[in-house]
């Protein structure tokens, strides 16, 4: 599958020339791999999903760290595996990544050698962000400016998040030899040059290739089925399907919300096998609302194009843009995106 | 003077940029020849700005062009105004009394408003009110301005939510109607909202043979090389029925368009779902720079069947762009009915 940046526009500002990854129909990544997608069809997407058990955050995660994730709007990429990355030389790799922001950030202006900026980069763990055990471990960087303040204990200000990790990544850890380090997903927040020098840095260190993950109406419209059909407790908001309506010569949006209740008591009577959701159930899912719009205004939505999807859960728009809203059920979204950036990366 | 005014005016005129200023200050014409003359241009723009206040003493209009002509940042909503069926109504306007009821009848509520009025040439009355509370001067910066044409019952309002009873009140009083009630309808374009009231935009005529007119100037229309057969009696179809229900013309100019539907759910017959007797409760907002030319162009693009939906054609006629769809009783169709 081409990345969706094939027509010109770079992802991070700075195409590498020098990594040679190649994403035309052969799945090829640098050094030679090959490997091939067991469960589906090149291109395709799946034909059924498992919808995944609620409250998968494993004992040790770190409660304040998860609510720092939730409620913020966070930009999405896919990662090729990162080669001899190592989770003991994460102290180094701030030092390194601080340097190279400090640089970068300074290029073209004239300052003493030696003048400390005021910008530190941290490299964390990430515990508890795990589908199954072969995952390997969420990354968390950080860009923190220093307070310009004297006294001793003045808390750094974050400017910018990412983060990097895999949630049931089975099939790609399954074919990738020793060297790599499988997160596939990646999610910033924060100022766009930030994300480019960060990218940039991994991508040279570690000869890995980020894109962005933009989101398809198809995968979109599986958000809207999965993301209702959940039982949600508290802050319950309406399903929203915002489309966008092209090929017109004014631009026109169309935004369908649904009440809650009822839209969870459609999916209920779609759904016929408990633990599981299908193709044909979304679908159906999806043309029983299209119907209901029909009747009442004549417009086809189906000719349109759907560009975001809000639930209780979480809000993702086709940009490649998410926001999560409930811990619960974060595994499970997580889940689902790294799915999408595994096929994308392929 | 009052402190707040002079900051509002010296702030205002530090906006304009330096080589407008003079003409400003004509236009504004609360200032004579001779006060304008003894302003000096050449020094820095604090200095003129302060100038100008200090000319200031008795300020009769704040109210400036330059914020009337910018009439399309404001959302407006309209209010109607019923006609007095006892007869107290009076037979004319008198622009006088209804300014002196209007301040009094708000004055008597809220101490600490700012009200000024200007009139132009189309019978437009502009009343713009700066509020303030028990405590607080009024706030010169989040004006509402009120737009009354005196011949018509209809008053435009820019959004200011929890100030309208008050505002609805004195307008009563001043006008001598005897109820006012708000439109669902609101637009950031009162020129279109003014051409919805008034009936100005071209309406549409009910026809019992539509047929195609064969005299019609039909511009010919730039064909894609690649198609090879087009079913021409299907798209002219289209093109006429669309051309009925929107009517011919350029259509008003509204943003947005928000229907609560409370029907029930109805999928086609072999979708076998959701048997429940509650209403399948959605809210539908369309919103476009141009939102009814998007809808006109909808059927043509084949994205909507023609004619469309009734609830989006009677935008203009029903002088609304805001819905509550429930289902009426033993008819299958939807209806719309008013809050």
């Amino acid at each position: 599958m081409d990345t969706p940046d094939s027509g010109g526009k770079t992802p991070l500002g700075r195409k590498t020339a020098e990594t040679g990854i190649n994403f035309t129909s052969s799945t090829r990544f640098s050094r030679g791999l090959t490997f091939i997608r067991t469960h589906t069809l090149f291109g395709q997407s799946p034909t059924r999903r498992i919808i995944p058990q609620t409250s998968l955050l494993q004992e040790n995660a770190d409660s304040q760290k998860i609510a720092f994730l939730l409620r913020k709007q966070w930009t999405l990429y896919s990662v090729t595996p990162m080669y001899k990355f190592s989770y003991d030389n994460l102290k180094e790799y701030s030092r390194l990544l601080s340097a190279f922001v400090a640089t970068e950030k300074q290029k073209g202006l004239a300052v003493e050698v030696g003048n400390d900026l005021g910008i530190k980069v941290t490299l964390s763990t990430f515990l508890g962000l795990k589908g199954t055990d072969q995952d390997q471990i969420a990354i968390l960087v950080q860009i923190a400016s220093r307070s310009q303040l004297p006294f001793e204990n003045a808390e750094d200000k974050v400017v910018w998040s990412g983060w990097f990790c895999c949630i049931s990544g089975d099939d790609l850890l399954e074919s990738v030899p020793e060297d790599f380090t499988c997160l596939s997903l990646f999610l910033a927040n924060g100022a766009e040059s930030y994300t480019a020098i960060v990218g940039s840095w991994f991508q040279k260190t570690f000869d890995c290739y980020f894109s962005r993950l933009t989101i398809s109406p198809l995968n979109l419209a599986w958000m809207a089925a999965m993301w209702t059909g959940c039982k949600v407790d508290s802050h319950i908001a309406a399903t929203e399907l915002v489309f966008s309506v092209p090929c017109i010569p004014q631009s026109l949006d169309i935004s369908y919300a649904i009440h809650p209740e009822d839209a969870k008591a459609l999916w209920d009577t779609v759904q016929k096998t408990p633990g599981e959701v299908t193709q044909e159930e979304v679908n159906l899912f999806m043309d029983c609302l299209y119907s209901h719009f029909h009747r009442h205004f004549k417009i086809h939505l189906s000719a349109t194009r759907l560009v975001k999807v809000s639930t209780s859960i979480a809000s993702a728009h086709c940009d490649g843009n998410i926001k999560i809203l409930h811990s619960k059920h974060l595994i499970g979204v997580l889940m689902l995106l790294t799915e999408l950036a595994i096929s994308q990366i392929q | 003077m009052d402190e707040t005014v002079a900051e509002y005016i010296r702030r205002t005129v530090l906006k304009i940029p330096r080589h407008e200023i003079m003409e400003m200050l004509t236009t504004w014409d609360f200032l004579s020849k001779t006060q304008l003359q003894t302003i000096n241009m050449h020094q820095i723009k604090e200095s003129i700005s302060q100038e100008v206040v200090e000319l200031c003493e008795v300020i009769t209009s704040i109210v400036n062009d330059q914020t009337m002509s910018n009439s399309h940042n404001f959302v407006f909503t309209i209010s109607g105004i019923f006609s007095c069926i006892t007869g107290e109504e009076t037979d004319s306007f008198n622009l006088a009394d209804f300014k002196y009821n209007f301040k009094r009848s708000l004055r008597s509520a809220l101490k600490n408003v700012t009200i000024n009025f200007r009139e132009y040439e189309d019978n437009a009355t502009w009343i713009r009110i700066a509020w303030g509370t028990q405590y607080t001067k009024p706030n010169q910066y989040k004006a509402t301005y009120v737009v009354y044409h005196s011949q018509t019952p209809y008053v435009f309002i820019s959004s200011l939510r929890n100030r309208i009873p008050l505002l609805c009140q004195a307008l009563v009083h001043a006008s001598n109607y005897h109820d006012i009630h708000e439109m669902e309808l609101r637009s950031r374009c009162l020129d279109s909202l003014k051409d919805i009231v008034f009936k100005r935009y071209c309406q549409t005529f009910q026809t019992y043979h539509p047929r195609p007119l064969q005299e019609r100037n039909v511009a010919p229309e730039k064909v894609d090389p690649r198609i090879i057969q087009v079913n021409k009696r299907e798209k002219e179809r289209i093109q006429s029925v669309n051309q009925e229900v929107f009517g011919e013309g350029l259509q008003p100019k509204i943003e947005f368009a928000q229907y609560k539907l409370e029907t029930m759910f109805k999928g086609e017959p072999e979708m076998d779902i959701l048997t429940e007797k509650e209403p399948f409760r959605c809210v539908v907002k369309f919103s476009s720079p141009h939102l009814l030319e998007a809808l006109k162009s909808l059927a043509p693009a084949g994205m909507a069947d023609a004619p469309i939906s009734p609830l989006l054609t009677c935008i203009p006629q029903k002088a609304r762009n805001y819905f509550k769809i429930k289902e009426r009783k033993g008819i299958l169709s939807a209806s719309c009915l008013g809050p």
